[in-house]
């Protein structure tokens, strides 16, 4: 008979334990586990106080009741007092802490960690210690829990407030550049008009400020093109098609116009599964970089991949100026530039770098100075559906 | 008060003298020859406010009747709901002022065959708490066709509730009589109303092994009800009477179907019954009752249609039992009530319970 008790009491005690930790909600969580408690046992009610500054204040009460907010520091002195638990008789000391009127009946406490108290409450007396012990080992791990469950929601808060902070700074940047496209159309206008209209009146030194102003204003435009494109990366949904890289790498290269200096070697490449406008996005920019910066009277690429199971490997390799070790990871930051290039916004690598990340891969380069670079990076063969 | 007539006007009226202004409890055999949607008409076309439901049978004195109306007066009535969706739990409680110091008593008939029910209950609790007394049923139709059951001023409905909030003392009895063959045995897996796994097994093979050696009886592919309607699983309690829950069939997959809801890592027994332990339950329920009461007017008794279909032609006994305590001790007493598909009532007025294979008496002062 005895033995049998014994195992009921552990069985008991697996209920207990398997109805904890079933969701990281709070509520759910103290749901799940103390209507349990409270059927198993006969018992009325199971409330929650933490404090906060001094103050208790209940964050699970059932039935629900009335709220409590207690500054009452001798409440606060007794249950600090409580280190594991206690079985406690109604006093008012109780009562005012209690969110349903209680006058009669016992009530367990127990510390849950220091991160509050839990009170189990028995209208009818029928609360032991024989239940005081059976469900310590219980509560302790419900305390653990409860606390991943704040964890969890401090963790979603901030999640939330990223997005929201991440959502109003891309629509920032998409409305700025919006705004500064309309006057640098007005100059690209009116300095057209000028060159027509007083170009016979203008000196070589007025004609070159002039020529200077619309370069300027060309450069801005491809910059603000360059914000408005890495804003817009990931932010829409889009059909994901197979796209042929042989055939997209042959479109780019007619498209930049290859310099004479530079050979291309391409190997073959594989059909990856995505956005053609985005992969192009990335191949074209580290072609061009690869030209841009290639001080070679013979310049060379090669453009190859490796077949890494879950992913494809791609590289774009040159034998260009190099980049020294200690500008690996600035130049995937927006707006970093190593040498003052007209021509370059500082913002290709980021793009590139981006369209990389959606695709859940990785990006990283190998580089000697005066030898050349090689980007290397991966594409999830199974990609998501944002683009 | 017992209604047989067929006749709406009639049964207005002789509603209408019986509750006179207070609010009826209407609680309708499902072979009654009337249509309720009808009845509601009429009905409301008087003052009266109501709530009902349909059930297998009504029980009114010492009689078990499978049509008739059996109606109760619900005296001080403070407010009467419908909940509506209990299966998909897209509801709420509504609010209700309870003063202190004055005694609450909850009336509800729930569509015993949809399924939350007990969510719905623990919606009761969380809500109302120790504020009240609980008590009622699930209604519905012993063809376990769910169909409208219950019914209020607004209309007859299924997968749905009805509460009345009455300022009224009550005085709940809640027995049963199955007793422990074998367990503990957890409830490992399960769905709803489904057992899938018991102690990580089939549960219809640890389900057949106790049965079976205990009946001397062998499953067939057609006499699972037969045998398993006197051996239920007992969802244990700390120091209390178990809850019952009752298998019904086992389904293509050799699961256990039963009646309510069980979750999984549930523990539960085994159990068996036999005439004279559920009759000496029926009797200790009414003597609980009758033990905490003082004066009252009327008794309800909420009895499990399971118990009949397990006692057969024994079940006058439960009946007599109950009705003869009850007259013992309060001889003008009134007694109507139900066989329901589940019993509700809370086990000592804690958490509130929605049982099987029951029986519940309540006095009402």
């Amino acid at each position: 008979m005895k033995v049998e008790n014994h195992i009921l009491e552990i069985l008991q005690l697996y209920e207990y334990a398997m109805a904890i930790g079933k969701s990281l909600n709070y509520k759910e969580s103290c749901d799940s586990f103390l209507k349990l408690i409270l059927k198993r046992k006969s018992l009325n009610a199971a409330w929650i106080l933490e404090p906060h500054n001094n103050v208790l204040k209940s964050t699970y009460a059932l039935p629900f009741g009335k709220d409590i907010k207690s500054n009452n520091q001798e409440v606060l002195e007794k249950l600090n007092k409580i280190q594991n638990n206690s079985i406690v008789e109604t006093t008012d000391l109780m009562s005012s802490i209690a969110p349903i009127s209680i006058s009669t009946g016992k009530t367990i406490v127990f510390n849950l960690n220091n991160h509050g108290f839990l009170f189990l409450y028995s209208r009818k007396d029928n609360i032991t210690s024989k239940d005081l012990n059976q469900l310590s080992p219980v509560i302790q791990k419900f305390a653990v829990h409860l606390k991943a469950c704040r964890a969890f929601k401090e963790q979603e808060q901030l999640l939330h407030n990223l997005e929201v902070q991440n959502q109003e700074l891309s629509d920032y940047a998409h409305m700025v550049s919006h705004d500064l496209k309309s006057p640098l159309r007005s100059i690209d206008a009116l300095t057209s008009w000028l060159k027509e209209d007083y170009g016979e009146l203008l000196n070589d030194t007025g004609k070159n400020q002039i020529n200077t102003i619309r370069s300027s204003v060309e450069k801005m435009d491809t910059l603000i093109n360059g914000i408005l494109e890495y804003s817009t990366i990931g932010k829409t949904s889009v059909e994901i098609f197979d796209v042929d890289l042989n055939l997209l790498i042959d479109e780019i290269l007619i498209m930049i116009q290859i310099p004479k200096n530079i050979d291309i070697e391409k190997s073959i490449l594989p059909v990856v599964k995505g956005d053609k406008y985005r992969l192009q996005q990335l191949f074209q920019n580290l072609i061009s970089n690869s030209i841009a910066y290639n001080d070679k009277e013979k310049g060379k690429i090669e453009i190859g991949v490796e077949d890494k199971d879950q992913f494809w490997e791609f590289y774009v390799k040159d034998n260009g100026k190099g980049i020294e070790e200690k500008y690996f990871e600035k130049i995937f930051k927006t707006f970093q530039k190593l040498e003052n290039n007209q021509k370059s916004t500082g913002i290709g690598l980021s793009v590139v770098k981006k369209i990389v990340d959606l695709y859940g891969g990785d990006i990283w380069l190998t580089s000697e100075l005066g030898k050349g670079t090689s980007f290397n990076f991966t594409l999830k063969k199974e990609p998501n559906g944002t683009a | 008060m017992l209604v047989t007539s067929t006749n709406y006007d009639e049964i207005v009226k002789k509603i209408l003298n019986h509750v006179k202004q207070n609010a009826a409890l209407i609680t309708i055999g499902e072979h009654t020859e009337i249509d309720i949607g009808h009845l509601i008409d009429e009905l409301n076309k008087t003052e009266i406010k109501f709530m009902g439901g349909l059930f297998p049978k009504v029980i009114h004195g010492n009689s078990i009747l499978d049509k008739g109306i059996v109606v109760n007066t619900l005296n001080n009535m403070e407010s009467m709901f419908l909940i509506k969706n209990i299966s998909s739990k897209e509801y709420s409680i509504p609010k209700v002022s309870f003063e202190d110091n004055v005694d609450y008593s909850i009336l509800t008939y729930v569509d015993g065959l949809t399924s939350n029910i007990s969510n719905y209950l623990s919606e009761l609790y969380e809500n109302y708490g120790m504020q009240t007394n609980y008590f009622g049923g699930g209604a519905g139709s012993l063809s376990l066709e769910q169909k409208p059951c219950v019914f209020c001023n607004e209309g007859i409905f299924m997968d749905a509730a009805v509460f009345g909030v009455l300022r009224m003392t009550s005085k709940i009895g809640v027995r049963h009589g199955w007793k422990k063959v074998e367990g503990p045995f957890i409830i490992t897996k399960a769905q709803g109303n489904v057992i899938k796994e018991i102690n990580w097994r089939n549960p219809f093979e640890v389900y057949k092994e106790v049965v079976e050696a205990h009946s001397g009886k062998t499953f067939n592919d057609e006499n699972f009800f037969d045998i398993a309607k006197g051996y239920p699983f007992g969802i244990i309690k700390d120091g209390a009477e178990c809850i019952v829950r009752d298998p019904l069939m086992v389904n293509e997959n050799k699961e256990l179907v039963c009646v309510g809801e069980l979750e999984e890592n549930t523990l539960v027994d085994i159990l068996n019954g036999n005439e004279e332990s559920l009759v000496a339950a029926a009797e200790e329920a009414a003597l609980d009752s009758v033990n905490q009461a003082t004066q009252p007017k009327k008794a309800i008794i909420i009895d499990c249609i399971s118990r009949i279909l397990f006692l057969e032609n024994n079940f006058d006994k439960e009946l007599n039992a109950i009705t003869s305590t009850l007259k013992n001790q309060f001889s003008n007493i009134s007694v109507g009530g139900a066989l329901t598909i589940g019993e509700i009532s809370s086990y000592g007025e804690g958490f509130l319970e929605f049982y099987n294979k029951t029986v519940v008496v309540g006095l009402f002062e």
